[in-house]
Formats: C-alpha cells, structure tokens, sequence
C-alpha cells in the first residue's frame, strides 16, 4: 500500500509544479444570488493555472502567489448552477461572486430550509467529514451516526438500518434515484449498496417521501452520488483503508471526465474492492466472519440547456460468511449455546480470509436511464430502471461435496417513473408524478417465499408554498399492488394464491423560521404499507432462532399516523446549536411474529416453536435530542441522545426487538492549519447504550430466550489531517472503535446468543483526489 | 436490460425446488439375535417440516432378547425416495447418532459401529431388552460443522461442537 500512495504521490506532485515567482493574492466571497446565503463547499478553479480551492464555512477563499494577467474563474456549487467570470488582475484584488440558483428545485433536492440553521427536523444527513470516517464500514453502520438511526445486526458482517425502531420493508432506500428492490424482507439481510457511491446519505420523513412510495413508514433513505463534472477537465480520487481487527482492506477509486470538445458528454466510472477476515472479540477470535466485497458503477451523461439524460449501471456483489458456532439444529441446540459463556474452542481462534459454509452470496445489478427535459418553465423526468437480485444462501449441508446453495432467490423488477414539475407561481412549486413497478421473485432450494409477480402502480401530487418565515408543503400519493404467487408443493400440486392491496398516502409539512436562530417544524404523515410476501406466505424453520416461521394470508396493510415535531436553534456566532424532534408513530394493524407456545411444530429434528406473523396496533414514540457547544474556535462538544419507547396497544405490553436508549458525546478539538497541514482535527467519543429494559412480558407467550444483554460503554476515538503537495491535498485519518477493548453484547444483534461484538479496531484511511481543468 | 424484460413478462409455472437436506423419514430395522421375524419401526413425515403431522411408531420388543438394528434415512420429498444414509456415511466423521433410552424402559443400546476414527457413528448398533416394560428411547443425530470437525469419543450429546440434524423421541414397549 505504501508503495502505490508514493507513486500515486509522485505522479500528482510532478504535475502540479508552478514555477512563476508572482505574488498578488486574489480574494472572494461566494453568496447565493437568491437566498444571501454564504455557500460553504463552493469549488473555484483557477483556469489558466488549474488552481483549484473550496470556499470556508463563510464562502470566502483566497489564492495566493499568482501573477498578473487574466483569469477565468470557474465557480460550481452543489445546489447551484455553475459560473465562469474573467477577470484581470495586477494587484491584490477582491472579487464578490453570486450564485444563480440551479433550474433543479423539487425533482432533485429535497426541500430544506434556505435559512443558514441546518435543517435536521425531518431530514438527516451525513456527509462530508462524517461521511469521510465511515470510509470502509457498511452502509448501515455509516448511517447509525445519524441520530435516531440504529442497526439490526447478524454478526459483525450482516447490518441493516433502523430507523426510530423501524426497518426492512417499513424503510425505502433509493438508491440514486432508484427504489431498491432485493430481498429487503429478512432480518439478515442487507442492503446491496456500495457506501462509496454516496456523496450523501440523507434520511428524510415527511412529504418528499411520498415520490418514491406510499409505504415509507419509517422513512426514506436516499443515497446520492455527486453529480457529474460540469466543468471541462477530469478528476480521479483513490481511497484506501485498513482495520486491524479482522485485517479489513478496502481499495475505491472514481475516474470522471467532462470532454472538451463535446461538453455536453461526461462519464464516470467507479469501483470498490473490500475483503475481511475473521474478526475478534476482545476474548477471543471467530471463525468464519470474514467478508467479500466487488462493486463497480458507471455512469455516462448528456447534458443539454432544454434536455439532459443519464444512464448508469451498477453492479454490487459480496460474500459473507457467518459463525459457524451459530448453527443451530433445533430449540435444544440454542437452549446450550445460549447456556455457555462462549462458543466452544473449535468454532474460534482461526486467522484467515476464507469463507466456509454458512455464508451468503448476494449480487445485485442495476441499470438505470434518467431524462430530463426543459419545456418553458416545465420540467418533465422520465425514470427507467432495472433491477436483478440474487440471493444464495449455503448453509451446513452433510456431504462436504455440495456446493449448491440451499436457499436460492431472485428477484428481477422493472419500474418506470414519470414527473411533472410546474413552475413557481405565486409562491407555489409542485410535482406531479406516476410510477409504475413489474417484479418476477423464484426461489430454488428450500421453501421459505413463493414464487410471484407483482405488478403495481402509483400516482402522488405534491404542492409547497413558501413566503417570509413560512414553509407549507402537502402531497397525496396512492398506490395498488397486485400479487399473484405460486408455490410448488412436493407432490407437484401448485398453490397458488392472489392478492390486491391499494394504498393511500398523505403528509402535511410546515416550517416557520421564527428569526435567523429559530426554526420551528411540524409534520402529520399517514402512510400505508401492504404486507410482504414472507408476512403472508412464509412458511419454514428461521435456523437463526430456531423456530418455525408462519405468514398469514388474511392480513391487511397496515396504516401509520405520524406526527412529528422539531425546534431548531443555532445563536448567531454560531457557537451554540441545539435540536430537537419529538416523534409519535401510530401504527393500526402492525404486522409483527407472535410466537404461538402452545402449537409447537413437530419436525425430525425435533418440536420448533412456532411463531405467526399477525397484526396489532403499535405506538412507537421517543424523541432524537442533539446539542453542540464550541466554547472556542477549536473546540466543539456534540452531545446526542435518542429514546424510544415502542408499545403493542391491543395488550398494553412492549414491543420486541427494539433499540434501547443511547446518548452519545463527543469532544472534536481542531488544530491551527500549519504549513501544508489543514482540516486537522482529533475527536473522541463516549457512547452509552442503555440495557432495553422494555420487552414483552412472558405471559403474552415467550418471545425470547435470552434477556437483553447489559447496558455497554463504548469509547471512539477519530483522527484526520489533510496535507498538501501543490495543489493535491491528501486527506489521512485514524479512526479506533473500542478504544478500551470492551466486551459487550447488542439486543440488536442476533449473534448475541452465541458472542461478544468485536473488539477494538483500528482503521487507517487515505484519500487521494486529483483534478485537472482544461485549458 | 432486453433479457429482463423478457424474463420479467413470461408468465411460466414454477420449476421444481431442489430442495435439500431434507429428512423426512427415520426407519429402524430390528432382526433378533438367534431368528425371528424382522421388525421395522419408523418416524414419518413425507411432506417434509410444516404441513401434515408426522406419524411416528412405538418401538415393540420381545423381553429379554438382543437385535441387530440398523438405522436408515429417508428424503420422500424427492422421486424416487433418496437415501439420506449414504450421505452421512460418506461424512461419518462429521456425524454421531446417540440412542438414549430412559431409566425404566429396559432397552440397552451398545456396539455402535465407527467411522474411520474409530469414534461411535451408530448406523448400526444392538439393542439388548430385560424384563417387559414401557418406556421412551430418543435418538440423536449430531452434526460437525467445525473444519476439522475434531469429533471425539467422549462428545456428549449436547457438545457445543455439533448441532441437532435428528431428534426423534420414541415410545417404547417390552411385552
């Protein structure tokens, strides 16, 4: 790795010499020409030398040692359309710079607060440094910085996200612009993401969910590259990193190009390489954790004044292996495993990459075309996209010969998405949309989902109006679903079975900026969600937890009344922040499993209890809470803490598997720039998650076998620089999760049964980015 | 993005799953030491787990007498019936069958044959009855998943080293 940074460090360094002895400085100030609002993130690129900055927090920047003569100054910003002004300077020179706000308003970017209060009521984000520190981790434990956000887990390889004490189909992920379909359904798996597509990861609730569907009852999850290059020139960024603990390795790299002579074409192309080992827990290693993982995107771009089109494929693909010491026969057998302190000696201490039976093989492709085009003051987007999902699951067979996977699914979907965006007209903006869906699911291998075809179709309408200190936003969205499903049974008799399920969504938003410093939110969203295939129609034994699954064709979708509430504050030196949402999602015929003790299922390998997915009314409410205080430049103190309390009303008892209360705190101390040194920064943190002391009561049936483990104290700690050669800047971080070693079990982990978490892991990164602007 | 159109769109019926590792079926085969009619005892369920409940037979024995029993596995849900023996054979050091009748039942178990280890696999084994009475047996079949599967001699029927691929509890009567 040192070998290819050095040449990569030569090759850009080489480059990048300027050798003219010139010293005028060139200042500037970037505003947004609409709002007034100072753009942070501005890109300017000095043409003629290639000089590239970013503006700071107040959107100024500042090039040094240039000579007299005249410029092109290229200006681009995320939200805005870019700009190239020309100057000619001979002395010092000041230049103010606004930006046009970009033609892109609904269909692209969600709706936020223009104030300069960052709007974290119904939209959550990571990006930038954040984002940066999860370079290598999975796209769930990168979205659990967010507060409010907690993961579902299987072992340290297998992690999804929750939100608010949501998750699998009750979240939507779109996947840029794409809603993903694989096998959402099961607890153990994970979304087919690769994280370093993402230039954001956003968690919204509210009205802009309603354009990707009427089920969104947790919320949504965008992830959202950056947009293609909009200046003429190429760019490339390497990122690496590294874990100690299961000597992880990641390689990404991201080529772009905007071409000269045809401006209008621009591509990039990008891939990640990941692979694990087996991981350790502060006592002892276990085998068969480690991980695979090969993704790889392109995206090629037109982009016109009227019309703009993009075409982008991605493929993801990973395997995952899971600890063998989990393997569980039957009730006996967990009853033991869950009896011992820890696994037996021949499931642990074995340091290698290599992957044995039980692992899962996941790949997933996406292929999709997305058109824009400008008519007046119109805007019309035509969205295709298809999907293909495979999942193979090879579980402990008898003959070590086999290598058939015994649980086979693929799922193919097709969608096509088609919007209208009026224009602006006494203060309202809008969007009208339809959608429609096609999905082919088969299984090979062992029962546990039929085969179907879904067909559904949607259509939502969203209008928002905005004046002074007032934000209000409403959409309506409805959606039908056909289901047609198709089980062979073994004596070759089909049982086929059909379902039609309609829809309807609504929210209603409002935002008042009651100054600079206030900002106030209020949400009421109803959303409806039609069950699953595997909560009507499973039907087999969940090796995992070692009992025997049972969907029910009666149910009904289950409808969510979700109110929420936000407060904003942020002084104006910008040295105090605080937020708060409250939350309180009503759920009428929440589909869960309730285990049935008096119909256990008599199978050869012993009597599984049996557990039936049905329906309740549910009340999941808590509130995320985050305050920040820098008491100097330097220093900033982030404190976040999230609670919930998620409740089965129909027997006034709670709900299981729920994440407990955790507060967060974290001290980031930030160093002077110095020399070729800047965004210097260490940060240490203190996690407490809080034992859940919140679960059903054994009366309503036993719902588990093992009380929720301790409450555990985590330390992290977080460390990056970026360094300059010419004008590349390296960016270089550590990161070191449990700090102390701490042995510790999540309620959300399945593999807390059988194993402690991982212990301490210390990860390096290295970001090498590289542009180059044509003159 | 064609072929999944055309995949999409067709409308076909369903392959057969290839379901695997499924045993359906536990057949025991008694032939007395010294001549006798050979008995035959079974736990069956042809669909498979879920669906129609297993039958399941109670095991009757002469008292005071030795049999020669042999263990068979079936998987009815394939055609024709597949052996499910054979496999476990091939893997006899990954496999253990335990026979553990209760206090009271006066069934004896022994002389299970080995794998190539020289460590118990019991496909085979003898039974030995006493005096006429009424009882249970459970029988076992343990898997290794661990590489190498380290399976010993002393390994209880609940070593955390192996998991339950069989647990069938009979009924048992000496008359």
């Amino acid at each position: 790795m040192k070998l290819i940074i050095a040449i990569l460090f030569a090759l850009f360094i080489s480059g990048t010499a300027i050798s003219q002895k010139c010293s005028i400085s060139l200042t500037g100030h970037v505003e947004d020409a609409d709002t007034k609002d100072k753009l942070a993130g501005a890109v300017i690129i000095l043409k003629e030398t290639g000089m590239q900055l970013v503006t700071d927090e107040k959107g100024d920047f500042i090039f040094k040692n240039l000579c007299s003569g005249e410029y092109n100054l290229l200006i681009s910003h995320i939200s805005c359309d870019s700009v190239i002004q020309k100057i000619s300077i001979s002395k010092n020179y000041h230049i103010d710079i606004f930006m046009p706000h970009a033609r892109r308003t609904l269909g692209d970017v969600i709706v936020e607060a223009k104030a300069g209060i960052a709007n974290t009521g119904f939209k959550k984000e990571l990006s930038g440094k954040d984002l940066e520190e999860t370079k290598g981790l999975s796209l769930a434990e990168a979205l659990s910085k967010i507060n409010g956000v907690t993961m579902l887990q299987t072992g340290s390889t297998i992690s999804k996200p929750v939100i608010h004490g949501l998750h699998s189909s009750r979240i939507l992920t779109i996947n840029n612009g794409v809603r993903q379909e694989g096998q959402q359904w099961g607890n153990e798996h994970a979304p087919e993401i690769d994280p370093f597509i993402a230039d954001k990861l956003i968690v919204i609730k509210g009205v802009d969910e309603l354009k990707y569907g009427s089920d969104a009852i947790a919320g949504v999850i965008l992830v959202e590259p950056k947009p293609l290059r909009n200046i003429p020139g190429y760019s490339a960024e390497f990122n690496t990193a590294y874990f100690t603990n299961n000597r992880q390795y990641v390689v990404s790299a991201v080529w772009e190009q905007q071409l000269k002579k045809l401006p209008a074409f621009r591509y990039r192309i990008q891939g990640t390489f990941k692979k694990g080992a087996n991981a350790a827990t502060p006592g002892y290693r276990l085998n068969n954790t480690g991980s695979e993982e090969k993704n790889f995107s392109i995206t090629a771009g037109w982009k016109k004044e009227k019309f703009n089109t993009e075409l982008f494929y991605s493929q993801f693909a990973t395997k995952v292996a899971i600890f063998n010491g989990s393997h569980i026969g039957n009730l006996t057998d967990l009853q033991n495993a869950i009896a011992s302190s820890k696994p037996d000696d021949v499931f642990l201490g074995e340091m290698t990459y290599k992957i044995r039976r039980p692992f899962q093989e996941v790949t997933h492709h996406l292929v999709k075309s997305k058109s824009t085009l400008y008519k007046g003051e119109h805007k019309f987007n035509v969205l295709v996209a298809g999907q293909f999902n495979h999942r193979k699951e090879f579980d402990v067979v008898r003959s070590s010969s086999n290598t058939r996977p015994q649980l086979d699914l693929s799922i193919y979907t097709l969608s096509e998405d088609i919007s209208w965006e009026h224009p602006k007209r006494n203060n309202f903006n809008g969007v009208a949309g339809i959608s429609m869906m096609q999905q082919d699911n088969r299984y090979g291998g062992r029962y546990f989902i039929p085969n179907y075809f879904a067909w559904s179709f949607g259509g939502y309408f969203i209008e928002k109006w905005s004046k002074h200190k007032w934000e209000l936003q409403a959409g309506i969205r409805y959606d039908n679903k056909a289901i047609h499903t198709t089980r062979l049974k073994f004596n070759s008799d089909t049982i086929n079975y059909d379902f039609n399920f309609s829809t309807l969504a609504s929210s209603f938003n409002t935002i008042y900026k009651a100054s600079d410093k206030w900002r106030l939110n209020f949400n009421i969203s109803l959303a409806s969600r039609a069950p699953y295939v595997n909560e009507l129609l499973s039907d087999g034994i969940h090796h995992g937890t070692a009992t025997y699954e049972k969907g029910d064709i009666t149910l009904k979708p289950e409808k969510s009344v979700n109110i929420s509430a936000g407060i904003n504050f942020q002084n104006a030196p910008k040295t105090f922040h605080f937020d708060l949402l409250l939350y309180s999602n009503s759920i009428r015929d929440f589909i869960y499993q309730q285990p049935k003790p008096d119909n256990p299922v008599l199978t050869i390998a012993g009597a599984f209890p049996l557990i039936e997915f049905q329906q309740t009314d549910a009340l999941l409410s808590g509130f995320d809470a985050s305050a920040s205080v820098k008491p100097t430049s330097k220093l900033e103190w982030e404190s976040k803490l999230s609670v919930l309390y998620a409740r089965n009303t129909s027997i006034k008892d709670w709900l299981i598997l729920m994440p407990s209360n955790r507060l967060s705190n974290e001290i980031t101390y930030s160093f002077k720039d110095a020399r070729k040194f800047s965004d210097n920064y260490v940060s240490v943190e203190f996690l407490n998650v809080m034992r859940q002391n919140n679960i059903p009561d054994e009366r309503n049936g036993k719902q588990d076998y093992k009380a929720p483990p301790a409450a555990y104290h985590l330390l992290n700690f977080n460390a990056a620089s970026a360094i300059s050669f010419g004008k590349t800047k390296i960016s270089i971080g550590i990161g070191i999760r449990n700090v102390l070693n701490t042995a510790y079990r999540d309620y959300l982990n399945t593999m807390r049964y059988f194993t402690d978490e991982m212990g301490r892991n210390i990860s390096i990164r290295v970001k090498v980015p590289f542009n180059y602007v044509y003159h | 993005m064609a072929c999944l159109l055309i995949t999409s769109c067709k409308k076909d019926k369903p392959e057969e799953p290839n379901e695997e590792e499924v045993i359906t079926t536990m057949k025991l085969t008694f032939v007395p030491v010294g001549g006798g009619a050979t008995l035959t005892y079974q736990f069956d369920d042809p669909d498979g787990p879920g669906g129609a409940a297993p039958t399941q037979n109670e095991i009757v024995l002469a008292p005071s007498k030795t049999y020669n029993v042999t263990l068979q596995l079936l998987d009815k849900t394939k055609t024709p019936v597949a052996d499910v023996t054979v496999e476990v054979q091939s893997e006899a050091t990954a496999h253990r069958f335990y026979y553990e009748p209760t206090a009271g039942s006066n069934i004896t178990v022994s002389g299970l044959d080995n794998d190539g280890n020289a460590v118990p696999l019991g496909i085979t084994s003898t039974w030995a009855t006493g005096a006429v009475a009424t009882g249970k047996i459970k029988v076992t079949l343990r898997h290794y998943p661990g590489t190498p599967p380290n399976k010993a001699i002393s390994d209880l029927v609940n070593s955390s080293k192996s998991s339950t691929d069989i647990e069938v509890e009979f009924n048992t009567k000496i008359q």
